[in-house]
């Protein structure tokens, strides 16, 4: 993998030039998609339904956003990502992993573009630097694992059925809605008398925890707990050599599936 | 069901440059080989009903030898493409062992893998790190490549803006310039025009003498005829031939005249009293064949009937290469034709270079329109020799005077 690395520079860069080509605002379109979000569940969850009673509750929302964004957006443009560049496939022996992997790295650039431009607004509205922000990274590329290695599956399993891509995006809906991203698991109004329905949430949903970690140094300013970090080492490096061994399994034929 | 290559056969690399087929057998499934929905995997088909297979390899067992240049040929389908996908690892086999040793360049299809709004310059970094090299070894070529694809302005240009000829400019002089041990070509040269060919394969002639190895499908003789010395047919998936360039070209041009079957008529039904029932190609001893060397013998024999008297018959022939171009004709009177008679026009030495020809032959009463001549044509085939190009060999002898003075200044040639 390593002495491919040049390649997978340069795929990156033909991915970024792909998405990016013709639009005068760039990268900056893909703020606009969390920043609409975050305006209209502010005002539905905030202001119409008076549920959230969070302090500086459009950063909260902004920041459960930025990860779901990142997880939903590299897992739906890394499905198809092997039919689409089919041709490639079937002419020039390289490692294929590159494809998916190129398609989730550019996810990742868009996702630390919106971390530097959130960061420094989460802490200029809680107005101190807290030790815990040192942590975002470790995060961040536990996230990236997590997110790279579901990635790999779902694009060598779209190139073998095809209909992985749409049950991919039909699933991806009501996952969102689940995911504690308006509050906090213990916070839901429904949670309370049942704890077996907070347990399943929070432990259940592999990207919640991602999610709360990521608002737990950057919203709250404290360090997640230990369980939850280990949560997410596990989740993600689990997720990522999970995902290239699927994908080494079913690569064998691509170039005559494709 | 597929065995992988075992342990022990993978580990007895290749030296660079080689390039090895051992036993090797690939089968693809018509119906099978391509993706199947979630429902088809749970519906599960019962296997094997219906379903096509086409064995693309069978046990093909090839050795190229580092600097050695190979050109596959073979009927639409034979397995060369295959071939190819196979020696480049694209395409696993089911059973045998492909290797190539050293570093692979493959030109397998135009523009795989550009980025269409990369600059052509962008696109050689792309193209170059796909096969596997790293930016200092671009970067070293990338003046010489840009040189050789003489893009000009063009190569700080998206290549989504490019022509067919300039996309096939930019991925030859990449691949032909990466310092690559065993080069893979695929049918690509038939897009460039005339003269970038002519580079073209001057280059593949410059990189063979640096020692790498190709391998080379094409459906053009000349083109094969001026890179390789030796010639591999194939033919349904297996080794047909494999030998010296013109006796490989002999075999594959023999397959062509096989599969393309006996002579046809080509007037149409109720032409008029007399027709050619019979044409035929003799060679030297007589036997009927369809493919020839230039300066054969060769003796086109036809048989001509008439259904009632028919005088002042005249028999005609002519020859025509692919293009349709006249290259000879004559005819000649063959007097009054009752029943059925026969006719020959006899060659002592076959005066034609390489390609394929058409040999029509008609015959008609003498005052008959000339609309109804041709009525019958053979195809024939000549295998391609060196030594000269075009359509007729004109046996001249080259010689060349040794005084200053016999070439007056300023004319050449």
């Amino acid at each position: 993998m390593f002495q491919y690395r040049f390649l997978f520079e340069q795929m990156v860069r033909r991915e970024l030039r792909q998405k990016y080509k013709g639009s005068a605002l760039g990268v900056l379109w893909y703020l606009v998609n969390p920043l609409v979000l975050m305006g209209a569940y502010a005002l539905v969850f905030s202001v119409l339904l008076r549920v959230a009673d969070v302090p500086h509750y459009p950063l909260f929302l902004l920041v459960g956003l930025i990860v779901w964004v990142f997880f939903s957006q590299a897992l739906l443009a890394a499905a198809p990502s092997l039919v689409t560049n089919a041709s490639l496939v079937r002419k020039v022996r390289f490692p294929r992993e590159a494809i998916p992997a190129s398609v989730a790295t550019v996810q990742l650039v868009t996702f630390l573009v919106m971390l530097v431009l959130v960061v420094p607004v989460a802490l200029v509205v809680r107005g101190s630097l807290d030790p815990a922000l040192a942590l975002l990274p470790v995060i961040v590329a536990l996230l990236f694992c997590f997110g790279l290695g579901l990635s790999l599956a779902v694009a060598v399993l779209h190139a073998h059925y095809r209909d992985v891509e749409p049950v991919l995006a039909a699933a991806l809906l009501p996952w969102f809605f689940v995911t504690p991203i308006f509050l906090r698991v213990e916070d839901l109004p429904g949670v309370e008398s049942r704890e077996w329905l907070g347990d399943l949430l929070q432990w259940g949903n592999p990207i919640a925890p991602f999610v709360d970690d990521v608002r737990d140094v950057l919203y709250a300013g404290v360090a997640p707990s230990a369980g939850h970090m280990a949560y997410v080492a596990v989740a993600g490096l689990l997720a990522l050599g999970g995902g290239l061994l699927l994908f080494r399994r079913m690569e064998r034929d691509l170039a005559v599936i494709l | 069901m597929r065995s992988r290559p075992s342990r022990l056969l993978r580990e007895q690399r290749a030296a660079p440059g080689e390039v090895v087929l051992e036993h090797a057998s690939r089968r693809f499934h018509v119906r099978r080989d391509r993706s199947r929905t979630l429902k088809e995997l749970v519906v599960r088909r019962s296997r094997g009903a219906g379903e096509a297979t086409v064995d693309a390899l069978c046990d093909v067992s090839l050795r190229v030898e580092p600097g050695e240049a190979v050109g596959l040929v073979g009927r639409n389908g034979a397995g060369k493409s295959s071939t190819l996908a196979c020696l480049a690892g694209i395409v696993p086999l089911d059973s045998g062992r492909a290797e190539c040793g050293g570093r692979v360049v493959t030109l397998l299809e135009l523009g795989a893998g550009f980025g269409e709004d990369f600059s052509g310059r962008e696109n050689i970094y792309l193209n170059g790190a796909l096969h596997g090299f790293e930016r200092h070894e671009i970067e070293a070529r990338v003046d010489d490549i840009v040189a050789f694809s003489e893009l000009g302005e063009f190569i700080d240009l998206p290549v989504k803006v490019y022509s067919s000829g300039m996309f096939l400019r930019l991925g030859f002089s990449i691949a032909a310039h990466l310092d690559a041990d065993v080069m893979l070509i695929d049918e690509i040269l038939a897009v460039g025009d005339e003269s970038f060919q002519r580079k073209c394969l001057a280059r593949i002639s410059e990189r063979m003498e640096a020692g790498v190895t190709m391998v080379l499908v094409s459906h053009d003789p000349s083109a094969i005829e001026r890179v390789c010395r030796r010639v591999v047919v194939l033919d349904a998936g297996q080794v047909a031939f494999d030998g010296p360039v013109a006796d490989g070209l002999l075999a594959y041009h023999r397959l062509l005249g096989v599969s393309e079957g006996a002579t046809r008529s080509v007037r149409p039904g109720a032409g008029g009293t007399l027709e050619v029932s019979e044409l035929e190609l003799l060679d030297a001893d007589g036997a009927p064949r369809r493919v020839f060397r230039p300066g054969e013998a060769l003796r086109v024999r036809m048989a001509l009937s008439s259904r009632g008297p028919a005088e002042r018959v005249v028999a005609a022939l002519e020859v025509r290469d692919q293009r349709g171009e006249t290259c000879f004709r004559t005819d000649a009177a063959v007097g009054s034709v009752q029943g059925t008679m026969e006719a020959s026009f006899a060659m002592e030495r076959l005066a034609l270079l390489g390609g394929d020809y058409d040999v029509a032959v008609g015959a008609a009463e003498q005052d008959a329109p000339a609309g109804a001549w041709l009525d019958r044509v053979a195809r024939l085939t000549v295998a391609p020799v060196s030594g000269g190009e075009g359509v007729a060999d004109l046996r001249g002898t080259w010689s060349v005077a040794n005084s200053a003075a016999a070439v007056p200044a300023g004319r050449t040639a």
